[in-house]
Parts: structure tokens; sequence; C-alpha cells
């Protein structure tokens, strides 16, 4: 205990305590006591022979203290103005970054090979797999496959139409079933297509409704007000020699999101 | 084999831990053992030419290997994350004491002066965690810090010096120039300190 103490060159505690324990020896007489004596001399030769080396590798003295108040300053201390006697030291908050200003100062001196990084990322478990399915995909192409891919592609296109057929006859339904209450009022072609809610909903409604028109399910005429409106044709011959006959006019309108709100 | 090893050695730098050269053996170079010297100086020429790296062997008996960045230091920003930044600034700020108190300090003394800077092992920093953590392991192992025991002490107390990574990263010269910077001095100030910086430079 108290090696601190006895350590710093200025006290005098170790000549001291070697004097006391001088003092003491002459009063032991047992063993035991002598053993403890012992003990204590290679104690203090050892804190001895540290304070040697400290007086040799002194150095320039250097104010650890000084130091310290200095460093803090660098980081950015906010000093308080109340004395704080609990810490000794300087009291204050170091602001959050304190530590990372001091590091980038550090950094100028170190010569530290940067941490490597993949830009990529580090490596997952995922990429082999889909090279694996690609490699599969590939091999199969090669092999017998001119029959695989064209089915494939098929299949694809067939769902895609299979989706819009099923849309198509559902608006051509829905138009049947609103003339049927109410053969003599054709509806209004806006009104019948456009969600107040969704643009893309009206866009995909409009392209539904531009498959009926082609196939002469349906039909848009201008009324009074010079509005479109839209009505289901008749299921007749007729109806298909008209459509021929009709003349089949273009008119283009012109929609985006703004005009459609 | 060559680039492989490059490789190996850019990602096992990642967590600055002391690169073995039985792992070099066992996982790139593996059956080309004879050709193990002329693989290595070739990795350490392309890590060199390419990324301005050096391959150091800073223990020729268990033959560890570290990575030094040996371009001219740039004042620009270092690219790095910020925990990065906050370690080394207080591993600066250790390696500094250590060096103008005589190479070798005593684990009390360097928690003194810690403890002035608002770092103390007890408690959990806001910035660093686990301090003693940090300086007793994580910097030890990657051999910035060395921590021997001193003989005969009860309790066990401990002291510090620069570790061979240190020696290699840093020079006692920039050391005491930061010190200079940071007091508002000039490096002649610590006559004794400035003559072993000069004479180790």
């Amino acid at each position: 205990e108290n090696r601190e103490a006895m350590l710093n060159s200025r006290s005098n505690r170790l000549t001291e305590a070697l004097e006391e324990a001088n003092a003491l020896f002459d009063g032991v007489c047992r063993a035991r006591e002598a053993a403890l004596d012992a003990q204590f001399l290679v104690l203090a030769s050892n804190i001895g022979k540290e304070k040697a080396n400290e007086l040799h590798s002194e150095m320039s003295a250097f104010d650890s203290t000084a130091f310290s108040e200095d460093l803090l300053t660098f980081m950015g201390i906010n000093r308080t103005e109340e004395t704080d006697d609990s810490e000794d030291g300087s009291g204050g908050f170091l602001p959050i970054d304190a530590w990372k200003k001091l590091g980038e100062e550090a950094l100028k001196y170190f010569k530290r090979a940067p941490v490597f990084h993949y830009m990529l990322g580090s490596f997952k478990s995922e990429p082999p797999v889909p090279k694996q399915r690609i490699e599969r995909q590939k091999k199969a192409s090669r092999g017998k496959a001119e029959q695989a891919m064209p089915a494939q592609l098929k299949k694809m296109e067939e769902s895609h139409q299979e989706a819009t057929e099923k849309e198509v006859e559902r608006i051509l339904r829905i138009l049947q079933t609103h003339f049927e209450n109410d053969p003599n009022i054709p509806i209004g072609f806006f009104d019948f297509t456009f969600d107040p809610n969704s643009f893309a909903h009206t866009v995909e409604n409009l392209f539904h409704v531009s498959f009926l028109i082609r196939d002469g399910l349906a039909r848009i005429k201008l009324d009074e007000d010079e509005l479109p409106v839209i009505e289901p044709t008749k299921a007749s011959g007729g109806a298909e020699e008209d459509s021929r006959a009709g003349a089949r006019n273009q008119v283009i309108i012109k929609l985006d999101q703004r005009e459609w709100q | 084999q060559v680039s492989e090893l490059v490789q190996f050695l850019l990602v096992k730098d990642q967590k600055k831990i002391p690169i073995k050269r039985a792992d070099m053996l066992k996982n790139v170079i593996g059956e080309y053992r004879d050709a193990y010297s002329e693989i290595v100086n070739k990795a350490g020429m392309t890590l060199q030419e390419v990324f301005g790296l050096q391959l150091v062997e800073i223990d020729t008996k268990r033959h560890l290997y570290i990575l030094i960045n040996n371009l001219p230091c740039t004042e620009g920003k270092y690219l790095c994350r910020d925990e990065e930044k906050e370690k080394m600034g207080l591993l600066l700020v250790i390696l500094s004491f250590i060096f103008m108190k005589g190479n070798s300090v005593k684990d009390s003394a360097l928690w003194e002066f810690l403890h002035l800077l608002h770092v103390d092992p007890g408690k959990p920093h806001q910035v660093f965690g686990d301090v003693r953590k940090l300086v007793t392991e994580e910097f030890v192992r990657q051999k910035y810090l060395e921590i021997t025991a001193i003989p005969l002490t009860d309790p066990p107390e401990f002291k510090y010096q620069w570790g061979p990574r240190a020696e290699k990263e840093i020079s006692k010269k920039d050391v005491l120039n930061s010190v200079a910077k940071i007091q508002g001095k000039d490096p002649t100030f610590w006559a004794s300190q400035y003559r072993e910086a000069e004479a180790a430079h």
C-alpha cells in the first residue's frame, strides 16, 4: 500500500519506513518476525528500484494534468462555472463529437491501412443460388429446350391474356347489367371508366374498355351535349355489320393525372 | 495464388489483428508451400503498388504480419467510420502519455490520467462502452499496446508500453509533435523526449 506515495520522488516515506523497520528489528526475537522483516526488505528494495527507474526515465518533466486540460480544450469541452470539489480534474461537459474530433487529428499521424470493405457488401449465401438457377435454365435451353422456352413464354402470355380477358368480360357484364336496368339511359363514358380514387385504375379501365370497342361489344357515341357515352351493342348479326360499316372514328383524348383530377 | 493471398490479407486486416503465417499457409497457399516466400513477396509488391500498403512482419519468431499504410499522409479527410476515429483518438492519447512518461507507465498511472479525460474503467463510457476491455483487450490483441505484469506486486500491477503495431504505424516524432500542437508549445520544450524522438526517426 501507499506505493504511489512512496514512489513520489519528493517523498521520504520510503526512507522513513526503512528507518522504522530498522528500529523494529532490534526488538525481534522470533523467527516469524524475522521472516516478516525479510519480506519487508524485499518490498522496500523493489520500491527503491522503481524509484531509481523513475528518476532515470523522468525525462523532461511532463505535466500530464496540463496535457489533459489542453486535450479537453481541443475536444471542445464546455467548462462549468461552478467549482466542483468532488472532481479532481476539469469539470464540464464534453460534446458528443469530442473523441471523433481528436480521432481525426490522430489519424493524420497513424500509417493505418484503411479497413477493407467489399463495395457490394459482405458475402451472403444468396448469390450462388441464382447463379445455379440461371445455369440450369441455360443448360435446359441448350439441350432439348427450344420447346421448353417457348412453352414457358406462351404460358406467361396466356396468363396475361387471361387476366385481361377476364377483366374485359367483367366490364362488359357490368355495362350490360346497367343497361338492362335502364336501357334508355346511356352511361357517360367518363362516369363509367373513371375511378375517382385512383388514376392508375382509371387508366386500366380505359384499357379494358378499348377491347370492348375493338371487338364491337360496345359502342361509344356522342350525346346531345357532345359528351361521349358508352353502351353495349346488341348481340345480333346486324350489329356486326353495323360495326363494320360504321365509321370507325378515332378520338384521341389526352389524359394525364392533372386532367383526371 | 498471389491475388488470393492479397485478398486474404485485406480481409484479415479488417479487425486489425495480426495475421499468422500459419493461417496464410493453411487457407491460401496450401500445396504451394515451397513457393511460399515468393508468393508472399509478390503479394507484398501487389499490395504496395495497387493499394499503397506495406506488409510488415512484426514478430519474426511467431511470424505475425500486419498491413500498414505507405502512402504519404494526406491532410484531407480520412475516410473511415466514426467509431474507428474515436478509438484512434483514445489510442493516440494513451500512446502519447506512455511516451512522454518514459515509454512505460503503470496501469494505475494510466487510469489516473484517463480519469482526467472523463474516461473510467469502472463506468460504461458514452462513446467507448467498456473502456477497460477496449484498452486491455482490443488494443492489446491488435498489438497497439503491450501489457506486462510487474513482478512481486500484490495485488498484481501491470505496465503499459507501445506494442509492435504502434511502433510501425506511428513515430515518436509524430507523437511528440501532436502533443506539442495540443499544448501550444514547441516540441523542443521537452528536451529528452525530443532527443529520443529525433534519434528514433
